[in-house]
């Protein structure tokens, strides 16, 4: 089997927040809980879940941007939360993060070119014509003209902020782009063109993609492989048509069928699912989900479901789907706790 | 068709107008259409379309130091709101007409209890004061299923989520049984199990008080989900009107075509998704004649003159303001 | 690019340009600073007499044809020593001010970037420079370690540190929330090319408002200390120094004591202008952010 491009594998990261004003209560938060997914050369994986599940703290996990509490990451198999700073500086170069807000995701201070060009001198990565020339090509391969790189952010639109910010993420020529919600804040006709233009910049580059997405319809576009997040942990995970199709896990399908489809006939089927997605500072016993589920069993109340891959390329956790039902589990799966 | 006074809203010919660097230019223009008792009419476009302005336009809201209605009626019950000065809107505001907002955090007064807010609505239009009002009040939240409304009546807005909050400005809205409520983006900041709740929450309350609804968003699933009719609105300009099947089976104008054929969709396995080219332009230079043409593959000459509102030969309820496509299938009179 | 460029954002001298046109009260502000920058750059020049040369015929001379402004108790030109004043005003004012910047917006980015207990202990500092009242650590320094011009700069620079920096460390926190510093960090960034490429030139906007406001308290400062006779000595000429000497003449020679008084005046006045002009201007609007 390939060594996949990441390998993620038990991740967890918790956040203490504290009250009173010296030390005083303290609660913990846990963003992340063992997580785990591996994606190839070329592949785009999503993540998807609602406010709080923990797919953006998961995504910056990875990158080292927040230090995670335990787990692995591997980037073509080399350690990332073990590197010292030099390897990780090195390591920084191949992946990359694209973010939600176009309006907060570049410096105002600072001219297009001026953010293109410093990740290369940084690196020292050419000479000074060498940077310029790169530049002048990732403008033009986000659809940018080159004269944009005198113009500062604030004379461009929403749409074209997010343009360079892709541009940024792809001058140090990474194989792995973090994307967290990179159209959720943009119009509608402009999601459509930047969504055209990360899959081309995909299949020219053969970069892989994390996308970091609450909107399904974005997901099942662009990524092939999607692991769903419910309060820091995924419970399901598979190939895109499927999960959304048949959807396992009640939680996927509760997801799948709150999302709104632009067809009259597909009516909402609305608020089967009562409550709040409960607080990460308490989350509930057992499985996070059971006080939503329609499914509840005794079981789900004291237990965590156990990881369980129905199928080599699927994967649930939910005592809907026991082990050793028709399945096997598998050694590289998260275990459950 | 209904006679205008029958009609909680009509909206004729309104067009408002913005101060921009000294120059006023029109934000909105020649919008008309008319809600229905019990009737959704979903008001879609992307930002800068104009939606939110011509709600704030019929509750009369607009900032007047930079913003004036400068045509137009909008015809609450028969009577037009334009020429109402303040003092007479605000009897109107919260009773007759509410609306509900995007921002519940922002919307709700962060130093007052939710059940002091939903009160003071209350306590404002009818005669209900103290003791009875704050009844109808918790009678309000309950209705809404603010779970132990009562324990909870006198908790503050960052106490709730956002869906909590959310149930409470609509029990503000609803405090006064108003004829229409306008609800401008009111689930865009909520998770999507949290927003279909709250969708259904809103199409409950309306069909029991058969009040008229205005929703405003630019989620075109929200709007299938919803609407009993649609409006699309592009650079200021109502460019479609039609009952929400007719506009997803057949959108007429260029522009909801291609916006519909934009959308990822859950249901649907990756297709190529069409992006529409260019930008709004920005409203200091908008185009006198149609504000699409210089996207749209149907362009004529004749495009640079303003198209009217028609409807369409098919179906009179379907109204496209298009010289092409109405050209096609025009009622001709 | 030259760090300096870097620092000062490139765009803060051009904000600084188009808000001084901009704003009619900044551009007189800043016109009036302009001229005392000049006239005490050129005292030498411009002055007519010699700041120091003594006629024991002219003391307390009301103000005539050859001296505009009058002659001080010890006979000599006032307007020269009004000219010659302001250079003293604006080497003590300017340069604790530059240090202060310094010193205080690089602990402020700091405090602000770091956090945590870094950031308390930092502030809890400051708050103590702040309790003293600028004369009163003025009075301590110079009692504490004498009356000369370096520790009349160590004195104000030390009570101008803390409004520095916090002044950097306010929009330091808003600044490193936003998306670009989490990029720089994904890019490899080192920390201090952060704080100084990023996340300096956003904080500059505050503190050329708060420059040109704490020039005038420099100025005032140093007048008030000169005043009580521990700021510059004589005979060097200073405008506190002169109005000292004016008040024990004031009956009989008033003059001595209204034009340094007035030089003081216009200055300060200017200065706040061109700060409260500034600060009108580099809010949202001039700010596109």
């Amino acid at each position: 089997m390939k060594t996949p491009l990441l390998d993620v594998r038990n991740l967890s990261k918790t956040f203490v927040a504290r009250r009173g004003f010296m030390g005083g209560q303290s609660a913990v938060v846990h963003a992340v809980s063992d997580v785990s997914f591996s994606v190839a050369t070329g592949e785009a994986f999503g993540l998807v879940g609602e406010s709080g599940c923990g797919k953006s703290t998961t995504g910056r996990a990875i990158l080292r941007l927040v230090e995670p509490n335990s787990g692995t990451v591997l980037l073509k198999g080399e350690d990332v939360l073990g590197a010292n700073p030099r390897r990780l500086r090195a390591l920084r170069r191949q992946m990359q993060i694209v973010f939600q807000d176009p309006y907060s995701s570049l410096n105002p201070r600072r001219t297009i070119g001026q953010t293109l060009t410093e990740p290369m001198a940084v690196h020292g990565l050419g000479t000074a014509r060498e940077i310029l020339e790169a530049v002048r090509t990732v403008l033009a391969e986000v659809g940018m003209p080159i004269d944009a790189a005198n113009k500062y952010p604030h004379e461009f639109s929403g749409g074209q902020r997010q343009r360079i910010g892709i541009a940024r993420a792809l001058v140090l020529q990474p194989e792995l782009i973090v994307a967290d919600e990179p159209v959720s804040a943009l119009d509608v006709s402009i999601q459509a063109q930047i969504l055209v233009l990360l899959r081309s910049l995909q299949q020219r580059h053969n970069l892989s993609f994390v996308l970091i997405s609450h909107d399904l319809g974005v997901v099942r576009h662009f990524c092939s492989t999607v692991s769903v997040m419910y309060l820091g942990r995924i419970v399901e995970r598979g190939p895109v048509p499927a999960i959304f199709d048949e959807p396992l896990h009640p939680y996927t399908r509760a997801l799948r069928n709150a999302s709104p489809v632009p067809d009259p006939k597909a009516k909402v089927i609305m608020a089967k699912l009562e409550g709040e997605v409960a607080s990460a500072l308490s989350p509930p016993s057992g499985c996070h989900f059971h006080p939503r589920c329609p499914h509840v069993m005794e079981i789900c109340r004291g237990v965590y479901p156990g990881w369980v891959q129905v199928a080599p390329d699927r994967g649930v956790a939910c005592h809907l789907y026991p082990a050793g039902v028709g399945s096997t589990v598998s050694a590289a799966a998260a275990p459950g706790r | 068709m209904s006679k205008a006074s029958q009609l909680p809203l009509a909206v004729d010919g309104l067009t408002t107008a913005f101060r921009v660097e000294g120059r006023w230019y029109d934000a909105i223009r020649d919008v008309s259409f008319s809600v229905a008792r019990n009737e959704t009419l979903a008001l879609v476009g992307e930002s800068g379309c104009g939606k939110s302005i011509t709600a704030l336009s019929i509750m009369g809201l607009v900032p007047k130091a930079n913003g004036r209605i400068t045509a137009g009626r909008v015809l609450l019950d028969g009577r037009d709101l334009v020429p109402l000065d303040e003092t007479e809107m605000e009897t109107i505001r919260g009773n007759a007409i509410s609306m509900i907002f995007q921002e519940p955090m922002t919307s709700l007064n962060p130093v007052l209890s939710i059940g002091f807010q939903v009160a003071e609505a209350l306590r404002y239009h009818t005669p209900l004061t103290g003791e009875a009002a704050r009844a109808r009040a918790l009678a309000l939240l309950e209705h809404v299923k603010i779970p132990s409304a009562a324990r909870r009546f006198d908790d503050y807005p960052h106490q709730f989520s956002g869906g909590m909050r959310q149930r409470v400005m609509i029990a503000i809205a609803l405090a006064c049984s108003p004829q229409i409520i306008l609800a401008d983006e009111p689930t865009t900041a909520l998770d999507v199990t949290i927003q279909a709740q709250v969708l259904a929450l809103l199409a409950e309350l309306k069909s029991e008080t058969g009040m008229a609804m205005i929703f405003i968003t630019h989620n075109l699933g929200v709007v299938a989900s919803i609407a009993d009719r649609v409006a699309v609105m592009y650079a200021g300009d109502l460019i479609e009107i039609a009952p929400v099947e007719e506009l997803f089976e057949h959108p007429m104008h260029p522009y909801t075509e291609a916006l519909l054929s934009s959308i990822p969709r859950v249901d649907r396995d990756a297709g190529d998704l069409k992006p529409i080219a260019g930008q709004v332009p920005p409203i200091t230079a908008m185009p006198s004649g149609c504000r699409y043409a210089d996207r749209c593959p149907l362009r004529v000459p004749r495009c640079a003159t303003m198209p009217p509102l028609v409807g369409l030969a098919v179906d009179p309820n379907h109204q496209v303001r298009c010289w092409v496509r109405a050209a096609d299938e025009s009622v001709g009179a | 690019m030259s760090p300096l460029a870097v620092a000062m954002g490139r765009g803060a001298w051009a904000r600084l340009g188009a808000g001084i046109r901009h704003h009619k009260m900044a551009a007189f502000g800043a016109g009036i600073v302009a001229l005392m920058v000049l006239s005490a750059l050129l005292a030498p020049w411009l002055a007519p007499h010699d700041p120091l040369e003594q006629d024991v015929l002219l003391r307390l001379a009301p103000p005539s044809a050859e001296f505009p402004l009058g002659n001080d108790s010890f006979g000599r030109d006032i307007l020269a020593r009004i000219l010659w004043g302001g250079r003293v005003s604006l080497y003590v004012s300017t340069l604790s001010v530059l240090i202060a910047i310094f010193v205080g917006g690089a602990l402020g980015i700091l405090a602000g970037y770091i956090g945590g207990l870094f950031d308390r202990v930092l502030m809890a500092a400051m708050d103590v420079l702040l309790s003293f009242p600028t004369l009163v650590m003025g009075l301590l320094v110079v009692a504490m370690l004498g009356p000369t011009v370096g520790n009349l700069i160590l004195a104000i620079t030390l009570t101008a540190v803390a409004p520095f920096a916090r002044i950097a460390r306010a929009p330091t926190l808003t600044v490193k929330e936003r998306d670009f510093v989490e990029a720089g960090r994904a890019l490899g960034f080192s920390h201090l090319r952060i704080m100084v490429v990023h996340i300096l030139p956003n904080v500059m906007d505050d503190i050329l408002v708060m420059a040109a406001l704490w020039l005038a308290t420099a100025i005032r400062t140093e007048a008030s200390l000169s005043f009580i006779g521990l700021g510059v000595r004589p005979p060097t000429a200073s405008w506190g120094g002169m109005i000292r000497e004016g008040f024990e003449n004031i009956l009989d020679a008033p003059w001595l004591a209204i034009f340094p008084s007035i030089a003081i005046l216009v200055v300060m006045f200017g200065l706040n202008m061109l700060g409260d002009g500034l600060r009108d201007t580099s809010d949202p609007r001039l700010r596109h952010e």
